[in-house]
């Protein structure tokens, strides 16, 4: 055997606590390595070109880098094995930077712990073995989950690029919380020009399936072949015969909060959803339709003069064949009655954000006018993160949105009531996008009134909402009456998310938000293959980032597709069936479904595109007959021992 | 068609090269700069992880370098773009390197034979650090082949040098060339992506802030090399001579600013100066560091969670602008409104940090003749906001800074943003 020892300085990351000229000349005595050397970046051109030289001129057959950790560069390090000619796995990486220098800061102790970590690598790799990658072919078809901006963009870019898109909606139409909205910052263009074309194209594309009323209720498969299974509500009424002529809606009795006002308003059990959204054919809500709850009221099919309303259509369940996954699922807004001190709940001129842009929306309950209770506003005060930058509600992130929606809001106001006295309060003006800084800069040029300092409490005196907050610039606690206050609610993850997570085996970060593969290298990765996130799923944003992120959730999810294959990881399970006596104990623990009883033969089976090498499975089996590649007992003792003897506890 | 083109090379570039490469298409992708990497290879570390830049960055470098689908031209420009989506004919302007890339063995011996060795200001150092006529911007620069700066070679700018050139003596590959000379290329590409990336707002534009005037006041980017491992320091911060003490940082120089035509927020110096304040205690704990702003805009996942902890670091935020850098006698001073005491103050520095902002890229006038537009901010612009990849001209997308400053996350999202667009072009072949 010829091993070859690198040991890389990391500039000064590793070199400058660890003696990497002792450790090389430490690693020359170990046995069976003929070449040791140390180097400036191990991971840059020359480094990599150097193993990949010596490889050939010196013969070797295994080889070790002492570096970084392996989640950083083992993949980089193993294709330079295979580009030197050898197996990618006849190869180790001793951690001796976020293990080691990193860590420590005694030289002497820090370069001893690096010579152990080195020689239990190099024992390590004398009995790793050479494992094949394999490779999968490729359902040319994604399943966009969330028929939102994000979900629409990404839809139309993968469906342009030619494969066929499956998109879901678990609401009854496409359009999202974008939908709701009346205006876009900073151009004020109006929503719905931007969005109507969008969910038009979509619609109308031939290689697009569009699903509403969808949830996706399992997913078996790996990257490249995923079958998804979606449960489909009935909508009840056909949306090619329905004429939004309202008579249903007229005709049913049943009177509830609408979510769309969030309860500002009242709805029927039959509802005509607002443009934009799409469809927007009536679409009957099950859960409080008396046919359903109560008596078999059926006024709604009588009073239709098309016949479309059809309350007997049944529950459906599909099962699609696709190669990847895009997760556009939005968010959920922060609900503000956990911030008691505002009151929300008990003052009715006390409402959100997104309930004024429905007041100020044209096809919204007031037509676009501000009127609650027959009452118009002559002062309204807005309230900045709400549910954001808030220990409180254990919500530390900023919601990267409010401050600009606000502004928005305030500018819409003051265009059409140049008389409202408007005061804005604030913790610090993030109008960080493209043209909005210039935005804020004309709101305030509009007689309103920012002021630097957060609400305190939101109260009511002789029948007047009250505000007291503190204006930071002054030094002071004041309190002013208000005819409304507006709060900026923030964003938390959508409904569903639980369960998404455990369906996609995504992971969640501290916020709550889905997590990306790497904040930088792989934005909009998961770390599960072949599933992508795109838009406020990952984190807040505005439309032009989630626009951006969709696009970019495109891109990676096609790249697997133009390729037409996927290499599947060889470091999987394997199992020895002389020793397997069929208990399916493994089967149990594995989270990723890859290990099956064949009844047959009372042996369990490995689905190595399947299996992610997590190692639970070895770990519960009785007697040691399922073992993992890569981390076999051997290879991992052999590991372990070297540490023990080096420090001296055999 | 299955060939695209994208021009620039940083982390923007690479992105979307190696989204579209891994997907199976011709990538010409082109840098002026000898090397690829862009602005993200001069930083340290980034915020809010506070990884080292270079340990993310290089291997995307080295498979921009490495991949079977990738035509990288450094030393280049695109000078001539016909054509409509689905086919563009592209003309490459590629300046001679003085040192035959396929031979070149990246040894160094040249750069240490160079009589210039030592004596010019390194560019990607932003001049803190010297190199010869002869040298790579860094050492993990892609490719790694060196390039003569012909207006310090002795040989390229004078006609003669020692004898040899010691340069040529000394490279064993026997890849020095003097006779280089620019080439032209043609390409054929179905889409554009343009990830030109962005320029610093240059300080001296505001003189009352100092910067070239005092030693003591730097920008964000030459203290990024200063804290970097291989920088002109190795990682240690060094000003004047010596170890500050008492450090100030300026936030939005050149931004948020009537006075010098830039209103934007350049979104990225509250971090960058965040991180930064936090490396410069983290190096020099006895150090009095102290941040002075408009607002703290700290948007980004974890980026708010980050700006608390600097705080608690003790790291002082005071809000307010600072009106001037000045010196009395031997000292430096700077002049400022703490806006919550409600007092006009006066500190002694030795050591003054200034965010410079990002502006628009010099040198574009190619885009420009393709006919895409620029906003009031003089930064790309396509017909609507709402969509930033999207250039108005349809086979043309718009990547990272070019488009409006962004923070690497948001410039990487919005690189592959961009290639997905390129791709369904070039996946519908001919446009109709």
């Amino acid at each position: 055997m010829r091993i070859g020892v690198y040991v890389c300085h990391c500039g000064i990351n590793i070199a400058s606590v660890v003696d990497v000229a002792a450790v090389r000349d430490y690693a020359k005595t170990l046995p069976d390595v003929v070449l040791a050397k140390d180097y400036q970046y191990m991971c840059s051109d020359p480094g990599q070109e150097m193993v990949r030289e010596d490889i050939g001129a010196h013969h070797l057959d295994r080889v070790v880098i002492a570096a970084c950790s392996p989640r950083m560069h083992e993949g980089t390090f193993r294709k330079v094995m295979e580009k030197g000619g050898i197996n990618a796995y006849y190869f180790e990486e001793a951690n001796i930077r976020e293990q080691c220098s990193w860590v420590h800061s005694d030289r002497e102790v820090a370069t001893e712990k690096a010579k152990e970590l080195v020689a239990a690598a190099v024992a390590r790799v004398h009995l790793q073995e050479a494992l094949q990658e394999k490779e999968a072919t490729v359902t040319p078809a994604v399943l966009v989950i969330g028929g939102g901006i994000a979900g629409l963009t990404a839809a139309k870019d993968m469906a342009d690029a030619g494969f066929a898109v499956y998109l879901l909606e678990k609401e009854a139409y496409l359009g999202g919380h974008v939908a709701k909205w009346t205006a876009t910052f900073p151009h004020m263009a109006k929503a719905e020009e931007f969005l109507a074309p969008l969910i038009r194209e979509v619609r109308s594309h031939r290689n697009v399936k569009v699903f509403t009323s969808a949830t996706l209720t399992d997913l078996e498969g790996f990257v490249g072949n995923y079958q998804a299974t979606v449960a489909l509500t009935p909508r009840r009424v056909d949306v090619s015969a329905c004429t939004r002529c309202g008579k249903c809606v007229e005709a049913c009795p049943v009177e509830v909060s609408d979510e769309e006002t969030w309860g500002m308003t009242t709805r029927k059990a039959i509802v005509l959803p607002s443009p934009p959204h799409d469809p927007s054919a009536a679409v009957v809500d099950a859960e409080h339709c008396l046919h359903f709850t109560d008596n078999g009221c059926d006024a709604c099919v009588s009073a239709c003069p098309e016949g479309a309303v059809n309350l007997k259509e049944p529950e459906r369940e599909e099962t699609l064949d696709i190669g990847v996954i895009i997760v556009a699922t939005g968010y959920h807004l922060f609900d503000p009655a956990r911030k008691p001190e505002l009151n929300y709940e008990r003052i009715p001129t006390v409402i959100t954000g997104p309930q004024l842009e429905r007041l100020l929306n044209e096809n919204g309950p007031t037509k676009g006018e501000l009127v609650l209770n027959g009452e118009r506003p002559q002062r309204m005060t807005f309230i900045h993160c709400v549910g954001s930058r808030d220990h409180q509600v254990d919500h530390p992130y900023c919601s990267r949105v409010c401050c600009m929606y606000t502004a928005k809001q305030v500018r819409l106001v003051k265009e059409r009531y140049p008389d409202m006295r408007v005061r804005v309060c604030y913790m610090d003006m993030r109008t960080f996008c493209r043209g909005c800084e210039e935005f804020y800069n004309e709101v305030q040029r509009m007689k309103v009134l920012y002021t630097r300092g957060m609400v305190s409490e939101v109260f009511t005196k002789e029948g007047r909402p009250m505000v007291r907050f503190e204006d930071t610039f002054l030094e002071e606690m004041m309190e002013e009456p208000t005819d409304w206050v507006v709060l900026a609610v923030g964003m938390e993850p959508p409904e569903g998310s639980d369960e998404l997570q455990n369906l996609l085996k995504l992971s969640r970060s501290a916020d709550g938000f889905f997590l990306e593969a790497h904040p930088k290298l792989r934005p909009v990765d998961t770390d599960t293959d072949g599933i992508f996130l795109a838009g406020c799923c990952q984190g807040p944003r505005d439309i032009a980032d989630t626009v951006s992120s969709a696009h970019a959730a495109a891109s990676r999810a096609a790249i697997p597709l133009f390729a037409g294959k996927v290499a599947i990881a060889p470091i999987v399970a394997e199992v020895d069936t002389e020793v397997c006596a069929g208990c399916a104990l493994c089967e149990e623990v594995c989270v990723y479904g890859a290990l099956k009883l064949d009844e047959a033969r009372k042996k369990m089976t490995v689905n190595e595109a399947v299996c992610k090498g997590c190692g639970a499975c070895s770990a519960t089996c009785p007697s040691s007959a399922i073992k993992l590649r890569n981390f076999k007992n051997n290879q991992l003792l052999a590991q372990i021992d070297t540490l023990c003897v080096a420090s001296g506890r055999p | 068609m299955k060939d695209v083109l994208v021009i620039g090379a940083g982390i923007a570039g690479i992105q979307a090269s190696l989204d579209m490469a891994d997907a199976g298409f011709t990538v010409h992708l082109v840098e002026k700069e000898p090397t690829v990497g862009g602005h993200m290879a001069q930083t340290d570390k980034v915020f809010p992880t506070l990884d080292c830049s270079s340990c993310i960055l290089t291997p995307k470098m080295v498979s921009v370098g490495q991949h079977p689908n990738i035509r990288l031209y450094t030393l280049s420009e695109v000078t001539k773009i016909d054509g409509k989506a689905g086919d563009f004919t592209v003309e490459i302007l590629r300046h001679p390197r003085y040192v035959d890339e396929n031979a070149c063995t990246g040894c160094g011996a040249c750069a240490e034979a160079c009589v210039m060795k030592g004596r010019i200001p390194n560019a990607f150092d932003m001049g803190l650090g010297k190199r010869g006529a002869i040298y790579i911007s860094f050492p993990q620069a892609v490719p790694l082949k060196y390039t003569i700066d012909p207006e310090t070679c002795l040989t390229l700018s004078r006609g003669k040098c020692k004898k040899g050139p010691p340069c040529k003596l000394a490279c064993a590959a026997d890849a020095i060339r003097f006779d280089d000379t620019e080439k032209t290329l043609t390409v054929h590409v179905g889409a554009i992506v343009v990830a030109t990336g962005y320029d610093l707002f240059d300080p001296r534009l505001k003189p009352e802030y100092s910067y070239g005037k005092y030693p003591e006041v730097l920008t964000a980017l030459e203290v990024e090399r200063l804290c970097s491992a291989s920088g002109p320091t190795l990682g240690e911060i060094i000003v004047n001579g010596k170890k500050p003490s008492k450090v100030f940082f300026i936030h939005c120089v050149g931004s948020r600013d009537h006075t010098v035509d830039n209103l934007y927020c350049s979104r990225v110096c509250c971090m960058f100066t965040a991180k930064q304040a936090h490396l410069v205690k983290d190096k020099v704990p006895d150090a009095k560091v102290t941040v002075t702003y408009i607002d703290i805009r700290a948007f980004g996942k974890g980026y708010e969670e980050f700006y608390e902890r600097v705080q608690k670091e003790g790291i002082i935020y005071r809000r307010g602008v600072i009106s001037e850098v000045f010196k009395r006698g031997d000292k430096l001073y700077v002049r400022g409104e703490d806006a919550f005491l409600g007092e006009v103050y006066e500190e002694e520095a030795d050591m003054v940090v200034l965010a410079a902002g990002l502006v628009q890229r010099k040198g574009i006038d190619i885009i420009k003749k393709l006919g895409v537009k620029m906003g009031d901010d003089r930064f790309f612009s396509g017909p609507t906001p709402l969509d930033p990849v999207e250039s108005g001209i349809d086979g043309v997308y718009l990547a990272g800074c070019c488009v409006g400053p962004k923070d690497i996350p948001d410039t990487v999202v919005q690189a592959s943003g961009a290639a997905s667009r390129a791709m369904a072009v070039l996946a519908r072949g001919k446009a109709a």
